[in-house]
């Protein structure tokens, strides 16, 4: 085993904790964080099942393909839960469904669920980065202080850690194609050693913003 | 095999930067409907807290109309019977000593300062009588005293007007009237009095001097006369006449407070 598979295999440490970590807390979440909960055990389930097919030298694609329609739509509910009253929920589903429509006719005609899905991903990515960033001005208006005070600070730190995979995983997935065509199989090991490093990023600010949940 | 070098610059960096033009105006336009619906919670928002004042505005003036209700009975009942009996007494006792004369007539004046004060707090006839008959006495009062003459009309019957409502224009009239008799130096006044589908209206009016130009500041008299409009629910409009003199129009709703005792 050399040292991009033992990084990759080591990236999945932070998922299983934050799985365990939501399983264990799940009752005591508020709505927003409930939501959110629901992306944590489906991206856990999807990670693991993808790491199996890795292990037993299967294709994992599928599960991608599967992976990036699912995450959107449960990301969706999440902005969708956590802007409630300030931006309408019409325009978070609508683009949310869109995409749905868009992936699949993707999956099924464009890049077929055995391919890598650089397209989808890239729009996934760009929708994400765009709610996160849109998020991170959201929290600093005073009305929003007053109304949601009190889970900010967890709220932040699950945005930030969307924001930051997304926006890394935007670059990675957008040159996607053009690695796995140009680079030699041990430098393409090496892009998922990055993609694997900001995996641990985000579930590590997952767990941050988990733990500093309002307890009240 | 192609190296990175091949890598066309235009085909890679073109489309990222249209990405990124994207992720921007995305934020943008997001943000724009974020504003909008903003300023919509903010105007929910005063609502609400318009209505609260509102509310605590109202309850304030019930709870000042209860007990000056409750004063201005116990000074009829409690002291102005006692003062009747120490009245009785003194005619009694003058029979005997009649330098006890001066004592009675100023018992006399207290019962009558007393009667006088408890009808100003809450006056018997606006309960019994209404609105417009109450309306017709004082200022036949004071039409009586020859200081400035009042004209009310009606020209629809009005009866049946909620409790508030009566209450509450009494009130801004009996304002109205002591404002001009004190500084207008006005020599007539006119309120008219209509039953306009659901709103009752007045116009009050005087020829007296106005108000004076640099009026910034009212006076707590006016201060109440909006507090209590604004408590019914109803419309103002005050200011000087362009033929001199000062002008009030008033609109308070009436089946909005029909329930309200």
């Amino acid at each position: 085993m050399n040292f991009p598979e033992i990084v990759i295999i080591l990236s999945h440490l932070p998922i299983l904790l934050a799985v365990v970590y939501t399983a264990s807390i799940y009752r005591q979440l508020r709505p927003e964080l409930k939501v959110f909960s629901w992306f944590i055990f489906f991206s856990g389930l999807i990670q693991f099942a993808s790491l199996a097919c890795w292990f037993a030298r299967k294709n994992n694609m599928p599960l991608l393909h599967l992976y990036v329609a699912g995450g959107l739509l449960l990301i969706a509910w999440f902005y969708s839960t956590v802007l409630s009253g300030f931006i309408s929920k019409k325009v978070i589903w609508s683009v949310a469904l869109a995409f749905l429509l868009f992936t699949t006719i993707n999956s099924l005609f464009i890049q077929p669920v055995h391919t890598f899905n650089s397209y989808a991903l890239t729009i996934e990515s760009v929708l994400i980065v765009i709610l996160a960033l849109f998020t991170f001005t959201f929290f600093y208006n005073n009305i929003v202080k007053e109304t949601s005070g009190r889970d900010i600070k967890s709220l932040t730190w699950i945005n930030s850690g969307l924001f930051v995979y997304y926006s890394s995983d935007l670059l990675i997935f957008y040159f996607g194609a053009i690695i796995t065509q140009t680079l030699s199989t041990s430098l393409n090991q090496y892009t998922w050693v990055f993609h694997s490093f900001f995996s641990i990023v985000m579930y590590t600010c997952f767990i941050i913003g988990l733990w500093q949940r309002s307890k009240t | 095999m192609a190296t990175i070098k091949d890598i066309n610059f235009l085909y890679t960096i073109a489309p990222l930067a249209v990405i990124v033009f994207i992720i921007g105006l995305g934020v943008l336009l997001l943000n724009q409907h974020f504003q909008k619906n903003l300023a919509n919670q903010r105007l929910k928002q005063e609502e609400l807290k318009n209505i609260h004042q509102n509310d605590l505005l109202r309850t304030s003036i019930q709870v000042q109309e209860e007990e000056r209700r409750s004063i201005a009975q116990d000074l009829h009942d409690e002291l102005g019977s006692i003062l009747s009996i120490m009245r009785m007494q003194l005619v009694l006792l003058e029979q005997q000593h009649s330098s006890l004369q001066t004592t009675r007539q100023l018992s006399e004046k207290a019962m009558a300062a007393i009667r006088s004060i408890s009808h100003q707090l809450m006056p018997p006839q606006l309960e019994a009588f209404g609105l417009i008959k109450t309306l017709a006495t004082v200022t036949s009062q004071i039409n009586d005293s020859g200081q400035i003459s009042i004209h009310l009309t009606t020209p629809s019957p009005i009866t049946n007007l909620p409790w508030p409502v009566s209450l509450g224009l009494y009130r801004i009239l009996m304002e109205l009237i002591n404002n001009t008799i004190k500084h207008a130096d006005a020599k007539q006044i006119n309120i008219d009095l209509t039953l306009n589908n659901d709103y009752l209206s007045c116009r009050y009016s005087d020829d007296g001097k106005g108000l004076p130009d640099n009026n910034h500041n009212i006076g707590l008299g006016h201060k109440g006369i909006e507090g209590r409009v604004s408590a019914l629910d109803g419309k103002l409009e005050m200011g000087n006449c362009p033929t001199g003199g000062f002008y009030a129009i008033i609109e308070l709703p009436v089946t909005k407070h029909q329930h309200a005792k």
